[in-house]
């Protein structure tokens, strides 16, 4: 894996995550190394970044610095603050407090993503921004095209000036081909083409090489120290402490929108960044007595395999809330798609209740009384320009028979689901996009309690949502697990793992690395698990 | 919203707010009729009136079941093609005789080989376009161009005379509820109207009152979401083709009982854009989700009120095109404020 190997001191591969490090390592104050890069000029500061959504502070007084030719690692949970900052530096948001300084000089605070490119500060995001029905060539110069003298696109000029970009690269791509051609390495070799274009001189890169293969990961990675070399900065954003490791000078590590630490690598192991990057004092707020007693087995799942998924096996049991934790891209969600018949699996099994099932299709599922309230609510949970009574009822009126909708029974029971949930909402009749984010989360939710799902998914189901109504989402979730419901909550927040699930299945990269019960869960423990720390 | 904020002065300033806000296609219609009858008084004539209904009711009758499809996400530009080829079997099942002169085929089984011949129409293009993931846009232009051109190579581009008797041409021609009182005689509702009027009411309820009706919305509404609450989304689909090919059958059995005749350049041509622009004038969202039938019925009279003021006033055919254009725009920006 490794692009520099001998560079860093090797660590001993002890498996044991434990908090007496974390709270040692978060006092040691940081030690300059003889490392040239740590030592050199600072190309970027950023000082007292603050940055509020909707009233919500996600950045508070963050400073970041990085200097020129430096290779600086960004960690930090989901939800830390990272991609803000990085967008904040791209152009894309403006900070509400705080300066940006490039270069020795301070940037105006509303400067947008192409002055910012101009400048020589370029973003490689996760998804790649770029053209597939255009060629390499007229990706790398989009809007900057050379022209002939007649003002029409010189193109002999530009894919000659495309190939020399190509070539500093040591990337043998024809800048004459369609970008939907090229592979995914490749396509990143293109937007790095197009950053070098444009004199780049500080590269953020919002984890490259999660679609990569090990040897493609390892082509990147000289690439990068190249670029470095040339007196290129890079800020390397990844939830890969390993790659972190290998390739960075130092790492900075945010948590909840607050700058935890900046380390030189050599002086941090990846399990003390994962501890960093969770830090907090663990509570023991936990969920020990609220559900029923779990007993028999519901659902059992057992091999499920495909592109993503590797053997995944668990078992969910009546009344118990069992907590799926992981990065995003973890393949949690894929993996309930599968169980609900939305994705088919290459292989394994489902049963429920002891009878195997074969779920093709959504309606398979729930004629098993599965039920999954999605994580993106606008795009698969709710038709948003209907109304609650609707979206409340699709799932239970396709369970029962009948051509017409009953309109007296499903008034009685979508308003008591209305009481029982407290909806708020001027009256049924109201078009759920109308409503607030937890509002809205309580309807995809009734759709499932109103068709009596045993065993209910629910991904991400606070995302969104303010904190009133999350508590009200955590009590409805106990009630459901202490009338018999197994439920299952895949959730990035590990503070509402733990204050809900008495037991959580931690997956990374398509595989269930870990089982904790409620006693010996530490968001620690979840971190490690989570990301390749073993 | 900001309007229920407002306080209320009198339930009737109340009414007028809501039926403003929700139903302002009403209040079109309404400013349209009087602007028709001040520019042409005899406009307002019963006679008129009520043949502006008779000529309207075939076009209106597609805009219903294209309510449907729109609803759902799609659209069907083979109506007019599909009512040409489905007309075109009616009559020449229809002018078979015996040797006796008495028809060879029973008048219903003509009709009902119409309605199954447009219906299998639909249940083409939704197959395709849920199975072959295509546009339903190239998939019903492709399936009318090839429809139509069917129906002129079968019939070599003539028009082809149906047996004109009174059982046949009575449907599209009759009225019913005709009556006299003192010297004044209301000649009766045209049975064209009765039955777009028939069908309205009965896909209002499908719409409003069934589950299929709420599938249909939902589907066009986040065709996503439909899927993971399990609907059969293709299911859906081909249903509101196979109800729009329905519609078009039964539209064609008054288009060629009123004509006695079918002709295979011209029978049913533009008829999908005349119904499509019902559709929109009536309210119903081209993105899908959102829709009314009773958008739909004002709608197709508004255009055959266009269409008959356009004679009425002597204007020349050929700018027909160009009012009609300039009541879309007007109707969908009054509309606008709903969203």
């Amino acid at each position: 894996m490794s692009a520099r190997p001998g560079r860093k001191p090797a660590r001993t591969p002890e498996r044991k995550p434990a908090a007496k490090t974390v709270r040692k390592t978060a006092v040691r104050p940081v030690r300059r190394t003889a490392s040239t890069q740590a030592g050199a000029p600072p190309v970027l500061q950023m000082r007292g970044i603050s940055k509020s959504f909707f009233g919500v502070e996600v950045l508070h007084g963050v400073d970041f610095t990085v200097g020129k030719g430096q290779i600086m690692g960004l960690c930090g949970e989901n939800g830390a603050g990272k991609s803000t900052l990085m967008k904040i530096l791209a152009g894309i948001h403006t900070q509400d407090a705080g300066e940006v300084v490039f270069k020795g000089s301070a940037m105006r605070r509303n400067v947008t993503p192409l002055e910012m490119q101009n400048l020589g500060i370029s973003m490689i995001h996760q998804e790649l921004n770029l053209l597939n029905e255009l060629t390499v060539a007229q990706n790398i110069f989009l809007c900057r095209e050379p022209r002939s003298a007649a003002g029409l696109i010189n193109f002999k000029r530009m894919n000659e000036q495309a190939a020399a970009v190509l070539e500093r690269l040591g990337e043998k791509i024809d800048p004459r081909r369609k970008v939907y051609d090229l592979k995914i390495a490749q396509k990143q070799m293109v937007e790095i083409a197009k950053a070098i274009s444009f004199n780049v001189e500080l590269l953020v890169m919002d984890e490259p090489t999660s679609p990569l293969t090990g040897r493609e990961t390892r082509i990147l990675f000289d690439l990068i120290s190249h670029l470095s070399e040339q007196g290129i900065a890079v800020v390397y954003i990844s939830h890969r402490l390993k790659e972190i490791i290998d390739i960075c000078h130092q790492v900075t590590v945010l948590r909840d929108g607050q700058l935890v630490a900046t380390r030189d690598v050599s002086e941090v192991t990846a399990r003390q960044i994962a501890a960093l990057m969770v830090g907090r004092e663990v509570k023991e707020s936990r969920a020990a007595d609220h559900a029923g007693t779990p007993d028999d087995v519901v659902l059992d799942v057992q091999g499920v395999s495909d592109r993503l998924l590797k053997n995944v096996d668990f078992r969910v049991r009546r009344g118990e809330i069992l907590g799926f934790s992981g990065l995003i891209g973890a393949g949690r969600t894929e993996l309930m798609e599968v169980i609900f018949g939305m994705r088919r699996p290459e292989a394994g099994s489902v049963r429920i209740e002891g009878r195997p099932v074969t779920v093709r299709d959504a309606i398979d599922a729930i004629r098993a009384d599965l039920g999954f309230v999605t994580e993106d609510r606008k795009e698969t949970g709710l038709v948003l320009c209907r109304d609650i009574t609707d979206n409340a009822n699709y799932v239970s009126w396709l369970k029962n028979r009948g051509f017409f909708k009953g309109r007296k029974s499903t008034a009685d029971s979508t308003r008591r689901i209305i009481e029982r949930l407290r909806i708020r909402c001027s009256s049924p009749a109201q078009h759920v996009s109308n409503l607030s984010g937890g509002n809205q989360q309580k309807v995809a939710l009734a759709k499932w309690l109103l068709s009596g799902a045993r065993v209910l998914i629910l991904d991400e189901p606070t995302r969104g949502v303010d904190v009133g109504a999350r508590q009200e989402i955590y009590q409805i979730i106990r009630e459901l697990a202490a009338e018999g419901v197994a439920v299952i909550v895949v959730s990035s927040d590990l503070s509402e793992i733990r204050s809900i699930c008495e037991r959580v299945i931690v997956m990374h990269e398509g595989r269930i690395t870990g089982t904790l019960n409620a006693s010996e869960f530490t968001e620690a423990k979840v971190m490690y698990y989570a990301t390749d720390v073993v | 919203m900001r309007a229920m904020e407002q306080r209320s002065e009198s339930p009737v300033i109340d009414l007028a707010r809501r039926v403003w806000r929700d139903y302002s296609i009403l209040v079109v219609f309404v400013v349209i009729i009087i602007i028709c009858a001040v520019a042409a008084p005899r406009f307002i004539l019963l006679d008129n009136l009520l043949n502006i209904l008779r000529n309207t009711s075939t076009v209106g009758a597609i805009a219903l079941g294209m309510t449907l499809v729109i609803i759902a996400g799609g659209i069907d530009l083979s109506s007019g093609p599909v009512l040409a080829v489905s007309g075109a079997v009616l009559i020449l099942l229809q002018r078979m005789v015996n040797a006796d002169g008495s028809p060879a085929v029973p008048l219903a089984v003509a009709i009902l080989a119409c309605l199954a011949v447009a219906t299998s129409f639909g249940f083409v293009n939704g197959f395709i376009v849920t199975k072959a993931k295509l546009p339903p846009f190239i998939v019903t232009l492709a399936v009318g161009i090839i429809a139509r051109s069917l129906v002129m190579y079968f019939m070599r581009g003539a028009t082809v005379m149906g047996n004109n008797i009174p059982q046949f041409t009575g449907i599209g021609n009759g009225s019913v509820l005709s009556f006299q009182l003192g010297s004044a005689t209301f000649p009766g509702i045209p049975i064209p109207f009765i039955v777009a009027i028939a069908m309205a009411v009965v896909f209002h309820i499908l719409l409003t009152r069934t589950k299929f009706g709420t599938y249909v919305f939902a589907v066009g509404g986040n065709e996503n979401a439909a899927r993971y609450s399990g609907i059969k989304v293709d299911r859906i689909r081909i249903a509101t083709y196979m109800l729009v090919g329905l519609c078009t059958g039964i539209a064609a059995t008054i288009e060629m009982s009123r004509m006695a005749a079918v002709a295979a350049t011209t029978s049913g041509a533009q008829y999908e854009f005349e119904a499509i622009t019902a559709v929109i004038v009536g309210g119903t969202s081209l993105s899908g989700g959102k829709g009314r039938i009773v958008g739909s019925i004002v709608g197709f009279i508004i255009l055959g009120i266009v269409n008959n003021m356009m004679i009425m006033l002597n204007i020349s055919p050929y700018l027909s095109g160009a009012v009609k254009g300039a009541v879309i725009l007007f109707a969908v920006l009054m509309q606008r404020r709903e969203r």
